[in-house]
């Protein structure tokens, strides 16, 4: 036990916390749950309450945004205090059965949704693209993401990408049914061992192909490869990054209006974790017909939607308005047409909160994807 | 407490296509995803609380592929102490009382206790390999088992019958209980348990360790024969509601409402 | 002898409605094979069971003693044993229950009986009869045949067959028991009833089910909304209870409760057989399933194939509005 406690303390460097609260303070849904981070810092260093600790339901509220570890004065990371004793209750077999279930599937089938590894491909059934070959040169590896391969709803985003990447004339290849979890939300539910089997597997799969770089759809996707996975020996960047690139370099054109007043809402993951700000906006100013406003919440600051942190998979018990309602209502007040977003859990708990508010006559949750593809021509 | 649970691994169908192989007697199930049958993961999880309250053993029997391994792991990284896989391509999967003989060889010839089995398997839902192992084993049972408690050398077992009641019924040791779903909430199983587990022991089993003949189990000899598998027609008098997602729902309150359904 | 045998089965003081199922449908096949229907009835008093069976079959062989006050499977395996070498019948038909399977299996091994479960319809070749029964949730059918000489037992499906009105006068004969003594290994202790909830959903007028498609707990809400505005009661298939998301007592199905409303709303049930066993008796009955092939279909008189999030959310606004 002494030298558990040791590697839990050193681990998340506890004893370099001054307590000054810069991470409640901070934290989004304190203005929903008990939650209180910087506590669970501070008791975490009492080698006798971690069990007890990770009985706390609070700690399954914390949506992994980083706002704590973005305002720390010592670079500490408070959420991985959390997402430690999360691994307490997943080493000890138990999770609730949802998380039970996500997890298992990951292991099972390669993705957290409980759906045959052989589906997975099936959002691309009508559209002629390359899979890729080990070794085989490509320019861009795609990596699509279990959310969007499986969830119809999405699966336009993946279909858009790729209309444009055909447009735009670039040489790209998806990973196809080998294509598996990236971990973001398995590291994030405290499941440790399996998020560094997947690292592992995932750094020798993608490492077989001669690809330059890969491109990501999810910032969770995104921020995984790109900080999580030494070995990759590709670059890593977001699809907002190649569109970017792709708009400046006038190899892709918008040509189609889009007359709507478009508010961008930066996913945590995209944003404050990984400062890409520009490009989203960048590509929202190219769209014809479109006026690009802001959030006064936005960039750093910008407002969590609770979709991350294996919150797709553990209700937050709350009555007090979820963040995601109150970002729709901010959306509305800016009379905003679309709420653009950069990130497929952003999109599903907004727009459940677009219909939750009864906004849907006034405005639609659109993935940057889906309004490029109303922006181009076929 | 000795316990032996057996398990099975089957597909998960609810939601796939199914299609009949050129044989006419299996389904293509390359489009499958595969795990621990419901039931059996029931069983796995009784038969570890089982062991963690009164100590013991539980060990794993699974006649199966080695495909199965996986999930034989996992049911070893929550609790269970050691495994048996018996694969032998020359038994009859699709005769539950050949199947009983497989494991009946196997587990006779070993101290025992409870032999726990799941109550019904999600591909074939016989119902009824874990009855026909009791008789095989020359020891009571009581199937669709939803409580279990012991008492001096017996066991009381609850058996879940219709309309959600319960016939409870005592039995000697050593019995076979076929597990019902919904006995208890199953464990997670994590990957560095799982990766422990490969420590533990699983033995490979053909049919000649057992002991047993090729007569004895294998489709020859058995007393039934599959003889086709063909996707039923679906005779429906429904009417189906087309449109968009809102068009169905609005069509469908147009008939609830205004068509007196209510 | 070409006769058909069928176990009556009862419980607490009820003939159960397998038992004339049984017996229709093993009318039908003892015509075809020239023999005769035999009720077997095992029970302490249960005089009017035979009379009720009579109705339904040539002969009853009625074994009346205080052993069979209540069921015992291993008592009932001896019994059938010793009725099977009697006999010699050339098909033994027992429910496809929780009395039956934890019976049939152990029979068929003692007296090596070519022995096919959960059967709902029987085909004929060459005079023979093939059980056909099916695999994957109700989604194959399978042709399964006997192979060897009789007896023959296969366990029935309830729900599989409408029962007409009694239609036969067989005589009654009471037989000594073939088991003499009582059982020591596995003794019947009590039946424990179900806590009854809030609601008895046998008597709802309006039912909405929720099934696997469901997925979560957090989304019953939604559902809950809907059962709200049609001023429904909600249950549900096994899954539904199992994952917890509704309580014991709201189980519809063969291992729960039979129920019959005038509206039985399915949503995302694919309709696993034990399922619909219990809740083809609804009136009316709409579903909606992402999968076209569900067999939830074909009970349902309206079908909406469609992802439920879509369209349970609008439904219940569509209600609302039009019942203001």
């Amino acid at each position: 036990m002494e030298t558990e406690l040791q590697s839990f303390i050193e681990k998340y460097d506890l004893l370099g916390c001054i307590q000054c609260g810069r991470c409640t303070g901070g934290c989004p849904v304190t203005v929903r749950t008990n939650l209180n981070v910087r506590r669970f810092v501070y008791d975490s260093l009492d080698e006798d309450i971690l069990e007890e600790l990770a009985n706390l339901p609070e700690i399954w509220d914390c949506t992994a945004c980083s706002t704590c570890a973005v305002r720390c004065p010592k670079g500490l990371k408070p959420l991985e205090v959390l997402i430690g004793l999360r691994g307490i209750l997943v080493e000890g077999g138990r999770v609730q059965p949802t998380v039970r279930d996500a997890l298992e599937s990951v292991f099972r089938e390669g993705n957290p949704w409980d759906k045959p590894r052989a589906a997975r491909c099936d959002w691309m059934k009508d559209l002629d693209v390359r899979i890729a070959e080990p070794g085989e040169a490509v320019e861009n590896l795609i990596f699509v993401c279990c959310t969007i391969v499986y969830d119809p709803k999405l699966q336009v985003i993946a279909q858009n990408l790729v209309r444009i990447l055909n447009k735009a004339g670039v040489d790209f290849a998806f990973i196809g049914e080998d294509e598996t979890c990236c971990g973001s939300e398995v590291h994030n539910l405290g499941e440790e061992g399996l998020f560094e089997m997947l690292v592992e597997d995932n750094t020798e799969l993608l490492n077989s192909f001669n690809a330059k770089r890969m491109v990501t759809i999810s910032p969770h996707c995104y921020t995984a490869f790109k900080n999580e996975h030494p070995d990759l020996k590709m670059e890593v960047v977001h699809y907002t990054q190649l569109v970017g690139e792709l708009l400046e370099d006038k190899k892709l054109e918008l040509t189609r209006e889009v007359p709507q007043r478009i508010v961008f809402h930066d996913p945590c993951f995209l944003g404050k974790q990984n400062h890409v700000f520009d490009e989203p906006r960048y590509i929202l100013g190219n769209i014809p017909g479109a006026e690009l406003v802001e959030f006064d919440r936005c960039r750093e600051r910008s407002l969590c939607c609770e979709g991350g942190g294996g919150k797709m998979w553990v209700e937050t018990e709350s009555t007090k308005e979820r963040l995601s309602d109150t970002r729709v209502k901010d959306a509305r007040a800016l009379e905003a047409g679309i709420l653009a977003v950069a990130c497929p859990f952003c999109e599903l708990t907004l727009d459940d909160s677009v219909k939750a508010k009864g906004f849907e006559e006034e405005m639609r949750v659109a993935e940057i994807l889906e309004i490029l593809g109303e922006a181009i021509e076929d | 407490m000795n316990i032996f649970v057996c398990v099975k691994r089957v597909p998960d169908t609810s939601e796939a296509e199914i299609k009949i192989d050129e044989t006419g007697r299996d389904v293509d199930s390359s489009r499958f995803s595969f795990d621990i049958n419901d039931a059996d993961n029931y069983a796995v999880e009784e038969a570890i609380r089982i062991k963690e309250a009164r100590g013991g053993n539980v060990q794993v029997i699974c006649a199966g592929p080695q495909d199965a391994d996986v999930m034989i792991r996992m049911a070893l990284a929550k609790g269970g102490d050691s495994a048996v896989r018996i694969d032998d391509p020359r038994i009859n999967k699709n005769d539950p009382l050949q199947m009983a003989k497989v494991l009946a060889a196997y587990i006779k010839e070993q101290e025992y206790d409870l032999v726990m089995t799941g109550c019904m398997a999600n591909d074939n839902w016989f119902m009824a390999t874990g009855v026909a192992l009791a008789e095989e084993l020359g020891v009571p049972h009581a199937a669709m088992v939803n409580q279990v408690e012991f008492l001096d050398g017996k066991v009381k077992a609850h058996r879940e019958l219709e309309g959600g009641l319960s016939e409870v019924v005592e039995m000697e040791l050593p019995a076979v209980l076929t597990i019902q779903t919904g006995i208890n909430e199953p464990r997670y199983a994590p990957i560095r348990g799982i990766r422990a587990a490969q420590k533990k022991e699983l033995k490979v089993l053909n049919l000649d360790d057992l002991g047993i003949s090729e007569e004895e189990v294998s489709e020859n000899s058995s007393l039934i024969e599959l003889q086709k598998l063909y996707i039923p027609e679906v005779v429906s008098k429904a009417e189906f509601i087309e449109g968009e997602p809102e068009e169905k729902a609005q069509i469908m309150a147009d008939k609830l409402v205004k068509g007196g359904l209510l | 002898m070409s006769d058909v045998f069928v176990l009556a089965e009862h419980r607490q003081g009820e003939l159960r409605d397998i038992t004339l199922e049984m017996l229709t449908l093993a009318n039908g096949v003892a015509e075809k094979l020239g023999g005769n229907t035999v009720a077997v009835l095992l029970g302490s008093g249960v005089d009017s069971f035979a009379e009720k069976v009579s109705g339904y079959s040539d002969k009853v062989l009625y074994i009346d003693d205080p052993l069979f006050e209540d069921y015992n499977s291993e008592k009932y395996q001896r019994v059938l044993a010793a009725l099977l070498d009697d006999y010699k019948p050339t098909l033994l038909m027992v429910g496809h229950t929780t009395q039956g399977v934890d019976m049939a299996p152990a029979l068929a091994v003692e007296k090596q009986l070519p022995f096919i479960s959960d059967v709902f319809e029987f085909e004929f070749e060459d005079g023979k009869p093939i059980p056909v029964r099916q695999f994957y949730g109700g989604k194959v059918n399978a042709n399964v045949a006997f192979k060897g000489d009789p007896p023959y037992l296969a366990t029935i499906r309830e729900a599989s067959v409408e029962v007409g009105e009694p239609s036969k006068q067989g005589s009654v004969e009471k037989i000594d028991s073939p088991l003499k003594e009582d059982i020591d290994y596995r003794r019947f202790i009590e039946y424990i009833e179900a806590e009854v909830g809030d609601v008895d959903i046998t008597q709802s007028e309006i039912l909405v089910a929720v099934g696997r498609g469901v997925r979560e707990d957090k989304n019953m809400p939604m559902v809950e909304e809907l059962a709200q505005v049609l001023k429904a009661d909600l249950c549900g298939s096994r899954a539904a209870t199992d994952a917890g998301w509704l309580p014991h007592d709201r189980q519809v199905g063969t291992s729960g409760k039979t129920v019959k409303p005038k509206l039985y709303l399915a949503i995302g049930i694919s309709g696993a057989f034990q399922h619909l066993a219990g809740m083809k008796g609804a009136k009316t009955i709409v579903a909606i399933n992402k999968d076209p092939e569900a067999p939830i279909f074909a009970e349902a008189d309206y079908g909406i194939v469609d992802d439920l999030f879509k369209v349970v959310p609008v439904l219940t606004e569509k209600l609302k509005e039009l019942k203001g």
